[in-house]
């Protein structure tokens, strides 16, 4: 008999499939899923434009600096001694201001501005000079894949998993019913010899399988366009000696986990809502309130088990408004096996529900 | 073993509105046609029958199936349903071999029943084409080939001559005579009552959600005492004739037919007329035939509900 309900899970994926990728009105996940990646490219070349031009300022500085060379200027040096230990500057922009003399009903006093940009081929100094002595100094770190983690790592919580993947797995789940009572066509599943949990289990399975098709493929898209624009030897640092490759995994498991917890929530909301509009409203906010409940009520949520399993925490600077702080902090993780496990038992419990209400469902197109 | 469909005071209420009420019915082989007009609730007794949707009260059973276990019951009921949309971007082929892997027959015994059932309906030119451009009567069709591939005992169909052209409609009739010769239970809804009359072994006459009558038509027919039953008697002295069966007690009312070969005789007691007639026959009028002129559907739905919504 198993194998027989395998085998019919097997023909409603197969037609689900067709459906689920092909469909016109699903256009937009596609969409939603590669605009991330977009963000990614979209970084890449602008930062692999930066670099081009600071090798190329770098080339035309009279020697080559380091890093060190550049923390060695000091407020108050005067214009030679900064000539002295970087050279003349490949860029250099002179200017006179006016400000206030001591008596401020006297004339205003002329000050000589300079500014004189340096660069060690990845990290930008911008000196400002008055009347030849150093009067700011900036020095704009370049491309690092550390940091550039932690805006892969904020883009993948805050706009990846809570607006892309629970959107996209909103645009497919709600529909597995819901879109073939609308296109009266759902009493062809129900015509066959098939016990509904197994229709309901296919569909929810094809559900899976495409939403981590799109969304896992979204995420390896968004990985390669993150780690494009760095030096190889940038790149294996990361990948093989900084958890890049761990970090990449665990950034795929977590996406099919959003897809599973996701997706099973859907399912049952679109056999209990005839509008889809209400109940993703509801879930959406109890995601987005999640930090501010209680702990106990924290645990019936996807995204409280998906921060647990993310590995890179996002740093809230001195200063950050407490409410986002509280956003972007997870103050109270789980384990990872208690995280994964919490997820499944939220699907199964969603699922359960599904199918005690697919057993219910009548076709009677004409009230819907 | 019950080798009945068998519904127990099953009623069906949509919110308010009443879709069948209290009916009781023990449905046995054969071609059974459901008659009614639009919203006499035969649609809601097909739906009810295959589990589409689920009594108010009341109990349904479909030979030794329950209609709650769609894995059971639907290995012995086909259903072509009214609804006319399909799973999209499939074509006719596709569709019924879906349904047939969806049944859990494997890859090769699908392609097959799947060609065989697109045969009996003869569609095979446009089994390759996708179902989106179908007309009415191929969809029709289609929809028959699925409710026939898995050679279901109880065929359930709703309108199902609707959309067709006559030439396919007597290719259906004769399909469903066929299935029906097998021993299978071909029910049919239909509000076309001469078609009804032509394939059906019995009928179930519904009015209002209500069965008002059912059983084969004649025994419906005889039921109906109110109603004087109408003979129709071909002889060479129709005149002469109608005159002699004046003098008699149980003749209510006599006619000419319009061709002058036969006169339309009222009677309540059929029996005694016949053997009237048999003297007539004896005392040198040539009688030709003799045969009921009221009983059929037609008749016995303007007796019972007096509905002039049924199409003729």
């Amino acid at each position: 008999m198993k194998s027989l309900w395998w085998a019919q899970v097997k023909a409603v994926i197969r037609l689900e499939m067709r459906k689920t990728f092909f469909a016109r009105r699903g256009l937009w996940i596609y969409v939603v899923a590669l605009l991330p990646v977009l963000l990614f490219i979209a970084l890449a070349v602008v930062s692999s434009n930066h670099r081009a031009k600071m090798a190329s300022m770098a080339g035309r500085e009279e020697r080559p600096l380091t890093y060190q060379d550049m923390q060695a200027i000091k407020p108050d040096m005067t214009k030679e001694e900064v000539i002295a230990i970087l050279g003349k500057p490949p860029i250099v922009f002179h200017w006179t201001d006016h400000r206030p003399g001591p008596d401020p009903s006297g004339p205003a006093e002329e000050v000589a501005r300079e500014s004189y940009r340096y660069s060690d081929g990845q990290n930008d100094l911008i000196l400002g000079l008055a009347n030849g002595k150093v009067d700011s100094i900036n020095i704009h770190e370049g491309l690092d894949v550390g940091q550039d983690s932690v805006v892969f790592a904020g883009v993948f919580q805050f706009f990846f998993l809570r607006l892309a993947v629970f959107f996209g797995c909103l645009g497919i789940f709600m529909n597995l019913f819901r879109g073939e009572i609308l296109d009266r066509s759902l009493h062809f599943y129900f015509l066959a010899p098939v016990r509904r949990e197994v229709v309901m289990a296919g569909k929810f399975l094809a559900g899976v399988l495409a939403t981590c098709t799109i969304f896992a493929t979204s995420v390896v898209l968004q990985t390669i366009a993150f780690l494009w624009h760095f030096t190889p030897a940038a790149r294996e640092i990361y990948l093989y000696h900084n958890h890049g490759l761990e970090h990449a995994a665990i950034y795929l498991g977590v996406t099919v986990l959003a897809c599973v917890g996701y997706g099973a929530f859907f399912l049952v909301a679109g056999m209990l809502f005839r509008n889809p509009i209400l109940p993703a409203a509801a879930i959406l906010i109890w995601e987005g309130i999640n930090p501010f409940l209680p702990a106990v009520l924290r645990h019936f949520s996807v995204i409280y088990y998906l921060k647990s399993l993310c590995p890179v925490d996002i740093p809230t600077p001195p200063g950050t408004p407490a409410l986002f702080a509280l956003l972007v902090s997870n103050s109270d993780p789980v384990s990872a096996p208690i995280a994964i496990l919490g997820i499944l038992v939220v699907a199964l419990i969603a699922l359960y529900v599904s199918s005690l209400q697919v057993r219910r469902m009548e076709i009677n197109y004409s009230t819907e | 073993m019950n080798d009945r469909i068998v519904f127990e005071d099953v009623s069906k209420v949509y919110g308010e509105i009443l879709g069948v009420n209290r009916v009781n019915l023990s449905i046995p082989p054969g071609i059974t046609s459901l008659v009614g007009p639009n919203g006499s609730g035969k649609t809601t007794l097909m739906n009810l029958m295959t589990g589409l949707v689920r009594p108010t009260r009341g109990r349904i059973q479909v030979l030794d199936c329950r209609i709650d276990d769609p894995e059971d019951l639907f290995k012995v009921v086909g259903y072509s349903t009214q609804f006319d949309a399909f799973p999209k971007g499939l074509t006719g082929y596709q569709f019924i071999y879906s349904f047939l892997r969806l049944a859990g027959r494997e890859a090769d015994s699908a392609k097959r029943l799947a060609w065989r059932a697109i045969e009996r309906v003869n569609l095979m030119d446009a089994a390759k084409r996708n179902m989106a451009g179908y007309s009415k009567g191929m969809r029709q069709r289609i929809r028959l080939a699925q409710a026939l591939a898995h050679d279901p005992k109880v065929l359930v169909l709703d309108e199902p001559l609707n959309g067709l052209d006559p030439l396919a409609r007597s290719e259906m009739i004769a399909l469903f005579r066929a299935t029906a010769a097998e021993g299978c239970y071909v029910i049919i809804s239909s509000h076309i009552l001469h078609e009804v009359d032509v394939i059906s072994d019995q009928v179930i006459l519904l009015s209002n959600g209500y069965v008002v009558a059912e059983g084969k038509i004649q025994n419906v027919r005889s039921e109906i005492q109110e109603h004087p039953t109408q003979i129709l008697i071909r002889c060479d002295r129709p005149r002469e004739l109608a005159a002699k069966m004046l003098e008699y007690e149980q003749t209510i009312e006599v006619a000419i037919h319009k061709d002058e070969r036969g006169l339309l005789l009222k009677t309540r007691d059929a029996d005694r007329l016949y053997l009237t007639l048999n003297e007539m026959a004896l005392n040198g009028i040539d009688i030709e035939s003799i045969a009921p002129a009221d009983d059929d559907v037609l008749s016995v739905y303007e007796y019972l509900i007096g509905s002039e919504e049924v199409v003729r």
